[in-house]
C-alpha cells in the first residue's frame, strides 16, 4: 500500500478520482451540493492560512506560529484600540476596497517588524530556536492586544452584506461569503503563482527555498527574498484575518490559535515547505473537518474533530513526509 | 608586477575550534587558471568557501582586485564578479533548465545582453538549449555540471572559482568540461581558479598549480615547471620514498 502510495502517478490518480467522485455525489443533490461548496469554502481558508506557514518554511525554515497572532492582530486593526466595551468600527469603517488594503498593509508591516526584530536577529540560529522565538513573538503580540484592548471578546461586523444568502441552484442556498472566500483563495493562488514563476525575484525565491547557500552565491540578495517571504505571509494573513472576521464577527486575543493548529496541520499533512502541498493539506483539513460534522450520527458530531485528527495520523503514518513533500537539498547557511 | 585579481593572502579558517586551514595564500592573476589540488580533507572547498564570503577566516585576508572581501556577504561577493560553482554542483532541481540560468543572470542589470548570454551558453553546451523547459533534477551529472558552469557564466564574472569539476563524472565528460574551460579562457579572458583531487588534469589546464594538504599549501609553482608530476606527488602525499607502491594512483 505504501509502496502504491509512494508513485507520484497513482498519487494524482487517486486524488483526481476522489475529487471526481466528491463533486458527482455532491452535484446530484441540493444538500450535498451544500456541504460541497462549504467545505471548499472552509478547505480554502485553511489552503490560505497554510500558505502563509508554508512559505515561510520554505524560504527560511522557521515554524512560525506567531502567523495565527498576525491574524489576530489583522482583525483588532478593523476597530478602534480601546478597552471598551463596545468597540467602534476604526478601518473596519471604511469602504471595502479600502479596509482590504489597509488590513493588508497593516498585516505586512506587522510581519516584516518580527522579521527585523525578531527573526533576522536568529536567522543564523536553528530552526528549533526560531520556532521558539516565534512562539514568544505570538504570546507578546497577545499579551499587547489584551493591554491595549482588554481580555474580552470584541465585536466587528464588517461586510455584512456577505453573510447574506444567495441561491446556487434550485434548493441550493450559501452565504455569498462561501464563495467569496474560494474565490479570494483561488485569485491569490493564482497571482501567488504567476508571482513565484513569471517574475525574477519570484524564481530566486523557489531557488532560495531549495538552496539559499547557492542562491547567495549567484548574488540573490538574502535579505531581499526573506523580506519578500514575509510580506507575502503577512498579506496572506490579513485575508485569512478578514474572512474570519467575516464570518464571525468577533474577536479575541486567542482567535489565532484554532487557525494556526490546523493551518500548521495542513502544512505538514501536505509536506513542509511545498506550497502545492499546503494548499493540497488545507483542503483535506477544511474538507473533511467540514463533511464530517455533517455525516457523522448526531450522537457523536460533537467529537468531528478527534475523526479529523485520526484522519491526519493516518495520513501521516502512510507518508510521513507528507501528501506533496518539498524539494529541499541542504540547509540554509 | 601588476597585483593579482585574487589573492588570499596567508589566511586561517577554523570549523568551530577546529582549524580546517592555517596561513593558506594563493594569488590568481589576471586571465590564468591556476588550480589547487590536494588530498581529501586538505582544506579546499573550505579555501573556496572562505573566498565566496561563506566562511569567515579568523585571520588573514582575501583581496580582490585590490580591495578585502572577506566579512562581506556572499551575494555582495558574486555581485563584484567572483562565481563559485561548488563542489556537488547544486543545480535547483525544482526548477527549468532555463530558470537556473536566470537565477544566474538575476541580479544583472544588462537585460539584453543576459538574453545574448543564454544563447551563448546555450551553443556552449547545446543539451541545456534541448532541455530548457525541463526540471533541472532531470539532468544527468554531467549535464548538471554543465548546467552549473553555465549558471556560474551567466552572472558574467570576472573570476569562476570550480570546486572538483571531474567529482562522478565519466572521463569524456570530464575532458568535455575542461575543454569548455580552457576555450572560456582563450575567447573571454576568463580567470579561473579551479580545485581538484587529481593532479593529472590540472598539470594539463593550469598555468600554475597548488599543493594543498592537511591545511596548508605544500608546494607551488608552474605547471611547466611541475610537469613530470614527481615534486607534486611528494607535496601531495608528504612523504618522498616508497612513491612506486602507489603506482596504481590515479593522478
Ligand atoms: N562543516 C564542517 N564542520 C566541521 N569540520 C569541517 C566542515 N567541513 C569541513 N570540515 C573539516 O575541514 C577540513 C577540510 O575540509 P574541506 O572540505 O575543505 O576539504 P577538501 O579538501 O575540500 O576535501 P574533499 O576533497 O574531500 O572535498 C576537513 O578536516 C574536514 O573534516
Ligand atoms: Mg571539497
Amino acid at each position: 500500500m505504501r509502496d502504491l502510495l509512494n508513485n507520484k502517478n497513482f498519487r494524482w490518480a487517486l486524488a483526481a478520482v476522489i475529487v471526481v467522485v466528491g463533486i458527482i455525489v455532491a452535484v446530484t443533490d441540493p444538500v450535498r451540493f451544500q456541504i460541497l461548496i462549504t467545505s471548499l469554502s472552509e478547505g480554502s481558508f485553511y489552503a490560505l492560512a497554510a500558505l502563509g506557514i508554508g512559505l515561510l518554511f520554505g524560504v527560511l525554515r522557521l515554524v512560525n506560529f506567531a502567523y495565527g497572532d498576525w491574524v489576530m492582530l489583522g482583525g483588532y486593526a478593523l476597530i478602534v484600540p480601546s478597552a471598551a466595551v463596545t468597540s467602534t468600527l476604526l478601518i473596519g469603517s471604511f469602504f471595502p476596497a479600502l479596509v482590504v488594503i489597509c488590513i493588508v498593509g497593516f498585516t505586512i508591516i506587522i510581519a516584516l517588524l518580527s522579521e527585523a526584530t525578531v527573526f533576522r536577529p536568529l536567522r543564523n540560529t536553528t530552526p528549533p530556536t526560531m520556532m521558539i522565538a516565534s512562539f514568544a513573538l505570538g504570546y507578546v503580540l497577545q499579551n499587547l492586544i489584551i493591554m491595549i484592548y482588554g481580555g474580552r471578546p470584541k465585536s466587528a461586523g464588517i461586510f455584512p452584506e456577505l453573510l447574506q444568502s444567495i441561491d446556487l441552484a434550485e434548493g441550493v442556498s450559501v452565504p455569498l461569503l462561501k464563495i467569496v472566500t474560494i474565490g479570494v483563495t483561488a485569485i491569490l493562488l493564482i497571482l501567488l503563482t504567476l508571482f513565484l514563476h513569471r517574475t525574477s525575484v519570484g524564481v530566486q525565491m523557489r531557488a532560495a527555498a531549495e538552496d539559499f547557500r547557492m542562491a547567495r552565491m549567484l548574488g540573490v540578495r538574502a535579505n531581499l527574498v526573506i523580506a519578500m517571504a514575509f510580506v507575502i505571509s503577512g498579506s496572506l494573513a490579513s485575508f485569512v484575518s478578514l474572512l474570519y472576521v467575516s464570518q464571525l464577527g468577533i474577536m479575541t486575543f486567542r482567535m489565532g490559535t484554532p487557525i494556526i493548529v490546523f493551518a500548521f496541520i495542513a502544512t505538514v499533512i501536505g509536506g513542509m515547505g511545498s506550497l502545492v502541498g499546503s494548499v493540497v493539506g488545507g483542503m483535506v483539513v477544511g474538507v473533511s473537518s467540514v463533511v464530517l460534522k455533517n455525516i457523522l450520527p448526531d450522537s457523536i458530531r460533537g467529537f468531528s474533530d478527534a475523526f479529523v485528527f485520526a484522519i491526519v495520523i493516518a495520513i501521516l503514518l502512510a507518508r510521513p513526509q507528507g501528501l506533496v513533500p518539498a524539494k529541499s537539498a541542504s540547509e540554509r547557511v | 608586477m601588476t597585483e593579482p585579481l585574487l589573492h588570499i593572502d596567508d589566511i586561517t579558517v577554523h570549523y568551530s575550534r577546529l582549524a580546517a586551514i592555517r596561513g593558506v595564500s594563493i594569488s590568481v592573476n589576471e586571465g590564468e587558471i591556476v588550480c589547487v589540488v590536494g588530498p581529501n580533507g586538505a582544506g579546499k572547498s573550505t579555501t573556496l568557501l572562505t573566498v565566496s564570503g561563506i566562511l569567515n577566516p579568523t585571520s588573514g585576508n582575501v583581496m580582490f582586485a585590490g580591495n578585502r572581501i572577506n566579512g562581506m556577504r556572499p551575494e555582495n561577493v558574486a555581485r563584484l564578479g567572483i562565481s563559485q560553482v561548488p563542489e556537488g554542483r547544486h543545480v535547483f532541481t525544482a526548477l527549468t533548465v532555463e530558470e537556473n540560468l536566470r537565477v544566474g543572470a538575476a541580479m544583472r542589470k544588462d537585460k539584453a545582453q543576459v538574453n545574448k548570454d543564454v544563447k551563448w551558453v546555450m551553443d556552449l553546451f547545446p543539451i541545456l538549449a534541448e532541455r530548457r523547459r525541463q526540471s533541472a533534477g532531470k539532468l544527468s551529472g554531467g549535464e548538471q555540471q554543465m548546467l552549473v558552469i553555465a549558471r556560474a557564466l551567466l552572472t558574467n564574472p570576472k573570476i569562476m572559482t570550480i570546486d572538483e569539476p571531474s567529482l562522478g563524472l565519466a572521463p569524456n565528460i570530464v575532458d568535455r568540461v575542461y575543454e569548455v574551460l580552457t576555450t572560456l579562457r582563450k575567447e573571454r579572458g576568463l580567470t579561473l581558479l579551479i580545485v581538484e583531487q587529481s593532479s593529472e588534469r590540472a598539470l594539463k589546464a593550469a598555468d600554475r598549480i597548488y599543493v594543498l594538504r592537511s591545511g596548508q599549501i605544500q608546494l607551488e609553482g608552474s605547471a611547466a615547471d611541475l610537469q613530470d608530476g614527481e615534486e607534486v606527488r611528494k607535496a601531495y602525499f608528504g612523504f618522498s620514498e616508497g612513491t612506486e607502491h602507489l603506482g596504481e594512483v590515479e593522478f
